[in-house]
């Protein structure tokens, strides 16, 4: 189990082409980030988010194509959370704060509690990694809700239904190749079925509200 | 060493052999015990790492198909039979979550049901974490009752494990359900209910007097009224508050009362 820093891969990381002058040799050095412009940093940051992401909308079956994602990080599912508590909470006109709270501990916490699982049932999943993959796979439920909320008043009950059903399929599609190329043959099932439960309990909110 | 541990515990029932990761954290416990060999951090850390847990969530699939399924079935009594009966966590924990979701997702489909035509739904969230207190006392507190009482009719081999394990894999029946109960009509409600304590008590009893075959009458009875009556509390406790805010009324399937007080109250027309 190799973890990155566990304070983002992506942040206090960088590499140079460093000129040692005395000696004339080029060396890659980490070279510390406080000088760059605050745009490379974002950018960079930006750029990682988006390239996960694109993993997440193309959902790879094949493990080796996923193994970029192991370079965890979480950032992604942080923003991905806020935005996803916040499009739900904005339509509740009373218990908007109750409703962030709620989304925001419930996918932070599932995430925490199925990664557990995985760990005891005996799978060779590390624990930042797994919780940055079901973070991320949180984006098709995302842009269902952000669909629903902004046009809300052209979609019946059932239009709903069939968007927020695609979109579950779809992360839970995108979530299966990470979680079950870790686990055995034998256990696979019972390993990705709280994912299930998980991104099903986060779909039905988008649907009611 | 392993082989002596192995064999003394066959002679008890087969339903009680170890598995590997059993025998293994056995082991690592005798270990332990030599005071000398422990560090601070090993003496009172353990509960805190994963590898102690581990051997509670020893399933595979087919393990746990094989449960629940049988667990649908109130008459076999072969639950202790499944796997050799190891006792474990991984199925009692989920299904008990699955349990929470779906009664969450039961009771804001009666009250979507029941909007007025003006009214603006809001998801009542607020049950669930009540639903998760309730759900995770009651698989708390109720193998405990059975545990003290099998102590008491001096029954050991059922451990306080065991009977989480078949307490938690009763409440499958519960899981559909719970999603049928969201059909506003009361008679099919009460029918729910009636099958779901007949079925959970049922199934529970029957796979006890495995365990108590040998034990005279009356202690049995004993035992079997006790699983009865705590599983008729908690489905009242259950179908009232839950599922109490069902205003028969205002969904046309009852005609107006207008004499007595007490039939909406008892209807939950608040």
């Amino acid at each position: 189990m190799t973890d990155n820093h566990p304070f983002g891969s992506g942040m206090f990381q960088g590499q140079a082409k460093f000129v040692d002058y005395a000696h004339m040799n080029q060396q890659e050095v980490q070279v510390n980030t406080l000088d760059e412009p605050v745009l490379d940093t974002l950018l960079r940051d930006i750029n990682m988010i988006l390239y996960k992401l694109s993993y997440v909308i193309i959902p790879r079956m094949k493990e080796t194509q996923g193994r970029k994602l192991r370079n965890w990080d979480l950032w992604g599912p942080l923003l991905l959370s806020l935005l996803l508590a916040m499009t739900l909470g904005i339509n509740s006109n009373q218990s908007s704060d109750t409703i962030f709270g709620t989304i925001f501990i419930i996918m932070w916490g599932g995430s925490a509690v199925i990664t557990v699982n995985a760990k005891l049932l005996g799978g060779q999943v590390s624990f930042f990694q797994s919780v940055c993959v079901l973070g991320y796979c949180v984006f098709p439920i995302n842009v269902a809700a952000v669909v629903i909320t902004f046009l809300q008043s052209y979609f019946g009950f059932f239009l709903r239904l069939v968007i927020v059903g695609v979109a579950f399929l779809w992360s839970t599609f995108s979530s299966l190749s990470f979680m079950s190329s870790m686990m055995n043959e034998e256990k696979k099932v019972i390993s990705v079925y709280p994912i299930f439960l998980f991104y099903m309990f986060l779909s039905w909110f988008c649907i009611f509200i | 060493m392993l082989d002596n541990l192995n064999q003394d515990v066959s002679i008890l029932q087969p339903s009680l052999q170890m598995t590997d990761s059993q025998i293994q954290n056995r082991i690592r416990q005798m270990k332990m015990e030599d005071p000398d060999d422990q560090t601070c951090y090993q003496k009172f850390c353990n509960l805190f790492t994963i590898e102690y847990y581990r051997e509670y969530f020893d399933v595979t699939t087919e393990l746990v198909i094989a449960k629940v399924v049988n667990a649908f079935n109130p008459f076999s009594g072969t639950f202790f039979d499944i796997g050799g009966g190891i006792p474990e966590l991984y199925g009692p924990f989920w299904i008990l979550n699955t349990l929470i979701f779906t009664t969450a997702l039961s009771v804001n489909i009666i009250k979507y049901m029941q909007l007025q035509p003006g009214e603006h739904f809001e998801y009542q969230f607020q049950i669930v974490p009540i639903l998760t207190i309730f759900m995770y006392l009651k698989t708390l507190i109720v193998p405990m009752i059975y545990r003290v009482a099998l102590k008491c009719v001096s029954q050991d081999r059922l451990t306080l494990l065991h009977c989480l394990t078949i307490y938690g894999y009763s409440a499958v029946v519960m899981i559909p359900i719970s999603l049928l109960n969201s059909i506003p009509n009361p008679a099919i409600q009460w029918m729910l209910l009636v099958y779901v304590l007949f079925a959970q008590t049922s199934f529970l009893t029957s796979n006890f007097n495995q365990e108590l075959k040998y034990l005279p009458k009356e202690k049995k009875y004993m035992i079997v009224g006790l699983v009865a009556v705590v599983q008729i509390t908690i489905m009242i406790l259950y179908k009232f508050y839950f599922f109490s805010s069902i205003n028969y009324e205002q969904l046309g399937l009852v005609k107006k009362r207008t004499t007595t007080h007490l039939l909406p109250h008892i209807l939950g027309a608040n």
